[in-house]
């Protein structure tokens, strides 16, 4: 179980160019348009060619009622804007009509969203990639017969049920601010999944997420609920997530982590009252990364939009360990964020009512519930990554800059010999080994399961430096007008 | 500075009354009315004392049940207040029997094991209860900010009890219905809820999925070509696109120019298609070029911004106008032609435009009512509840008041009913008036943020407070310590008022404040001196005050009030009733002294004139037609209709003020001498010489902003240089039309409302030494002029020496007005975009 901070993961990542092309409605804070304006900037970053780009298919009525009620879909399946009134009792029955409005193309989008999240879950168990991202996902409030906090299926449930046939338990990390309701209701009452939720508790939808709410039956000491309080800034949000994160791996030893990242948690987010900065959410990211499990990205609340493109862009490149210059690339959407336009954002002067007295105390009580997992080895060599507890910013760029693989190196490579070596570009050494196997493997490895040599990306040069800043400035627009006609 | 920046979210102290504890609420909204107050929407949070008693015990029963872990506990939790719970209900709960098994602790609150009954008495004051219920109030009642929090278990007490203006919460109170209700969403179990988890494959057994029915791969990084390369065929995919659009007949009239062309072949759409034809051609550069250019022609990708014809998007703006975003209705009203995604895709392209930004500017300064944070300096005037008197006990012993202060008998009303010390810098009264309890300082203090009194002493906690009369009452004399009336100003009317909320609600009832009323009071209300019969009697009694003139005159001068109010009953000690009243009254009376013909003889004698003889002609009337003109008539009085009523200037709409614009377009030479800046249309005259000008075709006009307006740089020159010799901006700079604002600037400019608020308030010139000289070396008749012409510059011709005029512009007037100057300091508006086409055009 130790991490593979300097490793290069594969990435895959779905998207659908339709996905922004859905509304929710007039005034609705919900926006689809934000993952497309993160694709737009993935591609003017360079990004996007560093990665396994899929388009995902429809998510069927059957996949989605592995999990949801066949009435629930049947309902999503047929409910138009032009025949709503046709269907009074059921919108209310499956909680769709306010929050979760009728809108036109409603059930495609489900389909997109969870698809997406399937297939990046079929392709984490196939060993066909280590880290696998749908921003079009993370739809964590959808309930098994209803809808809620507009979310209508519920993606990351339908992705772990399917990492499930694969592994035996499936971590489930939620960085949204609001409480992830509905992946830890489905999971209530399971052992195998266990789901960890960080978010704004106390007056806040959904209500629920109480420090007490641990489960029930089997699933007793299976759920985990942070309850935060307004203006978490980034220093106060890793002083927790850090030590919960580091024991619950130690504790639970999942073999697959899927994290949702929820940006309404940055600061200035329409509906949210965190103070987190791009930079504090994507360390959220980076962490979980460092463990070096099969890793699922989803989405999430998000409702600044600008700002959670640019959140989402950065944690593209925290998969990839690519650094990415502060200066936005120009894309179609450039304007939108101005007037700076840069990448990273500062956070405000809000007070921070998160005191380390309080998150010291809900620490020790969740310590003390993750002291009762029945699986819990006796003195197990602590999960923490390197680099994780220690967050001087100094150990920060170091851990990036070791993390990168500067693409002049891989060009080289890859011109040099003119061959292509999954295992060279990934550099997944000694993953496997030290995994948590405590289930019998699937014996279908499609792939990887090859001996690749380890490549350690300590090899620096001048020019890979050089062409680390060409991957942004490449793209930079130029600054001057034409001429007018 | 931070300490009074009040934001939105943050949980203040409001002070709705001055004798009874704080009121404790969180900011929602702050609204700047059209008055210029700022009110403050925020949601109310409850003391304990706010709550009838059942409901109170019930939440301690509640609180208790959820730190324990017994079946009878366990049960409680589940039963109580998940719905909401009345008062009968609670009055019931409290009596069941299993609840009442449940220890009682004499209601005291629960977690509060090992505190000392101090410590537990003054929990009690920190918990809350929660409400949605929502109210508006003036941002000026802010008394500073507090935390509330929702009380965690694992946190104990002891660490709110430790931080200063720290509360908790733990159950909502709805005040309407006064019913309490657990703030706590529940996470269900059951099938219903819960998923099937799916089983881990087993050995042998066949995973049904199959990647390739789930996703279709659009780009792969294992490539073999170089990020060089790619870029380079980014680029060429770019040069094919503009030569493309070089071709289409339709491009080409939408881009006139080669730079537009390779703008719109620079957008995304192409440089996806590139990408997706690289991955196609199996990232063979040399198959991915020639598919870029196939037989039919080069490729052309056209994004939905580029395929809109400029009538559409006319349209769409029209649309957008009327519907909103309400897709759907666009749609089926302006653009059947199009699909909704379309729609939505143009919309958020349409969005990166100027004109949208343009509109956006329009609406954010709409917004401008709507604030992020406010500033509410601390408040210093004391609580009328202060005893004032008593207070700095030993320091100036002699107080005219009489009454309390007598020699030191500490009697038990000087004991401080909560603390029970007899020393304190400050005392206030507290409870009903004839106990005449009193509070020290910090006991005041405490009482006032925390609701009760530090020990739960021989007074209780509420009791007091309830045998108060009704507040209401209090409340209006609390808050007008100071006789300031607040006038209505609408002409007409200049009804009085006590407080300022009233005479708001007088102009929305009486006069409709709607967008367009106009401004109706000044930020800082001038107040009067309203002289009592006593002050009069000192006036005249007291030695201290015997330069009346010198006072009026510098109102900025202490007066020692003490000396004052000593001599004053010394004095008065000395008098009769009857002399008391006549000494009162002779200061109401006129003094004779005759007609003035008589007075200018006396006058005359007394400078040793001999006095002339007959009649004096200087004291006779000019005849009317005789009398000098003055160059500048302030308040003309408009011409007369033929029925005999006046007619006065009709206000110019919105439109015709454009059109007049328009027309005089033609702006000044931007270098001017400051002062003719200042003057607007004076100058005319004055460039003339003293010379009149010649008669105004129209009413002349001293704020002539509908014609002649400054252009944004004139504009930002001025400001600038109003703030920097502390000038007035010249008033047409912030022209009202119709109490709206008008546009200064046209085509990306930002509107400047200027609130009457920021409207200067009265103030008193303070001359110095240079300025005393400066008026000695005037004329009194051109004193008299400054004084009643403060918009022009003084000349004073060449006596007028130099110091006076730093910039050319100082002027002299009695009244002279300091203007505030926020204009200038706000954001500068962000240059005009570049004029011609709507769209970006950036390309590399
Ligand atoms: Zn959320
Ligand atoms: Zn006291
Ligand atoms: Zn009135």
């Amino acid at each position: 179980m130790a991490m593979q901070p300097h490793s290069k993961k594969r990435v895959c990542y779905y998207y659908d160019s339709d996905i922004g092309n859905y509304y929710y409605g007039q005034g609705h804070p919900m926006k689809p348009h934000r993952i497309r304006m993160t694709h737009n900037l993935l591609l003017n970053y360079g990004l996007y060619r560093k990665m396994e780009i899929y388009r995902p298919h429809k998510a069927t009525a059957d996949e989605m009622t592995k999990f949801h009620s066949d009435d629930y879909i049947r309902f999503l399946r047929s409910i138009r804007p032009d025949n709503m009134s046709e269907y009074n009792k059921q919108m209310q029955r499956f909680n769709v009509g306010e929050d979760c409005p009728v809108f036109d193309g409603l059930y495609e989008f489900c389909q997109l969203s969870a698809g997406g999240s399937v297939a990046a879950a079929v392709k984490l168990n196939k060993q066909a990639s280590e880290i696998c991202i749908n921003w079009g996902g993370g739809l964590h409030h959808a309930k098994k017969s209803e809808a809620s906090g507009f979310c209508y299926v519920n993606d990351i449930v339908l992705g772990i049920l399917e990492l499930l046939k694969y592994h035996q338990r499936v971590l489930y990390i939620d960085i949204d601010v609001h409480h992830g309701d509905g992946v830890e209701e489905a999971f209530y009452t399971t052992d195998r999944v266990m789901t960890v939720s960080f978010h704004k508790y106390g007056e806040y939808f959904p209500g629920t997420g109480d420090l007490r709410d641990i489960g029930a039956g089997k699933g007793k000491y299976y759920a985990v609920n942070i309850p935060l309080r307004d203006g978490m800034d980034d220093e106060s949000y890793e002083s927790i997530f850090v030590p919960i994160i580091s024991k619950v791996m130690e504790t639970f030893q999942p073999s697959a982590v899927v994290l949702q990242c929820g940006a309404d948690s940055l600061t200035g987010d329409r509906l949210g009252c965190f103070n987190l900065t791009v930079r504090g959410h994507g360390r959220c990211v980076e962490l979980v990364k460092r463990f070096g499990l099969p890793f699922l990205l989803v989405g999430g609340g998000g409702y600044t939009i600008r700002n959670v493109s640019r959140c989402w862009t950065y944690e593209t490149s925290v998969a990839l360990g690519v650094e990415i210059a502060n200066e936005l690339p120009y894309n179609d959407y450039f304007e939108y964020f101005g007037p700076d336009f840069k990448l990273h954002i500062s956070p405000s002067n809000m007070s921070n009512q998160n005191t380390p007295e309080y998150l010291e105390k809900i620490k020790n009580r969740l310590f003390e519930n993750l002291r009762m997992l029945p699986h819990a080895p006796g003195v197990q060599v602590q999960a923490i990554p390197e680099d994780a507890v220690n967050d001087e910013s100094e150990d920060e760029d170091k851990v990036d800059k070791d993390e990168r693989l500067p693409q002049s190196e891989k060009d080289k490579r890859i011109t040099g010999d003119g061959e292509l070596s999954d295992s060279e570009d990934e550099g997944e050494g000694g993953r496997r080994d030290n995994r948590s196997y405590r289930t019998p493997q699937p014996r279908k490895r499609p792939r990887l399961d090859k001996d690749g040599s380890t490549i350690k990306d300590e090899i620096k040069t001048e020019d890979s430096k050089d062409d680390v800043k060409n991957i942004s400035s490449v793209e930079e627009p130029k600054k001057e007008l034409p001429p007018n006609p | 500075m931070a300490a009074n920046m009040y934001r939105v979210g943050d949980c203040v102290y409001f002070e709705t009354s001055s004798t009874s504890p704080y009121q404790i609420r969180r900011i929602e909204e702050l609204n700047k009315t059209p008055s210029g107050n700022v009110e403050a929407k925020v949601m109310c949070f409850y003391r304990r004392r706010d709550l009838p008693n059942p409901l109170i015990q019930l939440a301690d029963k509640h609180q208790m049940a959820q730190s324990e872990d017994s079946p009878i506990a366990m049960k409680l939790k589940k039963i109580c207040l998940k719905t909401p719970v009345g008062e009968e209900q609670a009055a019931q709960a409290v009596l069941d029997p299993a609840l009442a098994a449940m220890e009682e602790e004499s209601s005291e609150l629960p977690g509060t094991d090992g505190l000392a009954p101090k410590q537990r008495h003054q929990a009690k004051h920190r918990e809350l209860f929660l409400s949605r219920h929502v109210e508006t109030l003036p941002a000026t009642h802010i008394r500073g900010k507090c935390t509330v929090t929702l009380l965690n278990e694992t946190e104990s007490l002891l660490s709110y009890l430790n931080k200063d203006d720290a509360f908790f919460y733990c159950l909502v109170f709805d005040p309407s219905q006064k019913t309490l209700l657990a703030d706590k969403g529940e996470i269900r179990v059951g099938s219903r809820y819960q998923t099937e988890v799916t089983n881990l494959l087993k050995d042998g057994e066949e995973d049904v999925r199959n990647s390739e029915e789930l996703e279709t791969l659009v780009w792969t990084p294992e490539h073999g070509l170089t990020d060089r390369q790619i870029d380079q065929f980014l680029v060429v995919s770019r040069s094919v696109g503009t030569f493309a659009r070089a071709l289409d007949c339709s491009s080409s009239v939408k881009q006139p120019s080669l730079h537009m062309s390779a703008a719109a072949a620079s957008r995304d759409i192409t440089l996806f298609h590139a990408m997706d034809t690289l991955h196609k051609s199996g990232y063979s550069i040399e198959s991915a070029l020639s598919s870029l250019v196939p037989a039919s022609g080069p490729v052309l990708c056209r994004d939905e911004m580029e395929e809109w014809s400029a009538s559409e998007a006319n349209l769409f703006e029209e649309a957008l106008d009327k519907y909103g975003k309400d897709f759907a209705d666009i749609r089926q009203d302006f653009l059947p032609w199009k699909t909704l995604k379309n729609l939505v895709e143009y919309y958020y392209m349409w969005k990166t435009t100027d004109r949208y930004v343009q509109q956006k500017r329009v609406k954010a300064v709409e917004a401008e009512s709507k604030l992020k944070q406010v500033y509410i300096p601390n408040y210093n005037k004391p609580n009328p509840a202060l005893i004032t008197s008593n207070s700095s006990s030993g320091k100036a012993p002699a107080v005219l008041n009489g009454g309390t202060n007598g020699t030191a008998t500490v009697t038990a009303a000087q004991l401080c009913a909560s603390c029970q010390v007899t020393n304190s810098n400050q005392w206030y009264t507290w409870g009903p008036q004839h106990l005449q309890y009193r509070l020290c300082g910090s006991c005041w203090q405490y009482w006032k943020k925390y609701g009760g009194l530090k020990t739960a002493g021989v007074f209780g906690e509420t009791e007091v407070e309830a045998a108060k009369g009704p507040r209401g009452e209090g409340e209006d004399t609390a808050l007008s310590v100071s006789h300031r009336p607040h006038r209505c100003t609408v002409l007409n009317c200049a009804k009085e008022f006590k407080l300022r909320a009233h005479l708001a609600r007088h102009v929305a009832t009486a006069h409709g404040s709607g967008e367009g009323a106009r401004p109706v009071m000044k930020t800082r209300a001038a107040f009067y001196l309203r002289a009592s019969p006593f002050t009069r009697l000192a006036r005249r009694l007291t030695r201290a005050l015997r330069r009346p003139r010198h006072y009026a005159r510098s109102p900025f001068s202490p007066i020692n009030l003490t000396q004052v109010k000593h001599e004053c009953s010394a004095a008065m000690a000395g008098l009769g009733a009857a002399e008391l009243r006549a000494a009162g009254a002779a200061a109401g009376a006129a003094r004779v002294r005759g007609p003035v013909g008589a007075v200018a003889a006396r006058l005359a004698a007394a400078r040793g004139t001999p006095p002339a003889t007959g009649r004096h002609d200087w004291l006779t009337l000019t005849p009317r037609d005789a009398m000098p003109h003055p160059p500048h008539v302030a308040f003309p009085k408009p011409p007369k209709a033929p029925d005999g009523s006046l007619m006065y200037e009709r206000v110019l709409s919105r439109a015709e003020i454009e059109a007049r614009r328009a027309e005089a377009a033609p702006a000044q030479p931007l270098k001017r001498r400051a002062y003719d800046d200042i003057n607007g249309l004076d100058r005319g005259a004055r460039e003339g010489g003293e010379c009149a000008a010649p008669p105004p075709a129209k009413r002349p006009n001293k704020h002539p902003a509908p014609m002649q307006r400054p252009s944004r740089e004139q504009y930002a020159a001025m400001c600038a240089r109003a703030q920097a010799t502390g000038q007035p901006l010249p008033a047409h700079v912030f022209t009202h039309v119709n109490g709206k604002p008008t546009n200064i600037s046209g085509r990306g400019g930002r509107r400047h409302v200027i609130s009457w608020m920021d409207a200067p308030d009265d103030l008193y010139f303070r001359a110095n030494e240079t300025a005393k000289v400066a008026r000695r070396s005037l004329s009194c008749g051109e004193l008299r002029r400054g004084a009643r012409a403060p918009w022009r510059a003084l000349r004073g011709g060449a006596a007028a020496p130099a110091p006076l005029h730093h910039g050319g512009a100082a002027r002299l007037s009695a009244p002279a007005v300091y203007s505030r100057c926020t204009y200038p300091a706000r954001p500068s508006p962000s240059p005009p975009p570049p004029p011609g086409t709507e769209r970006r055009l950036y390309f590399w």
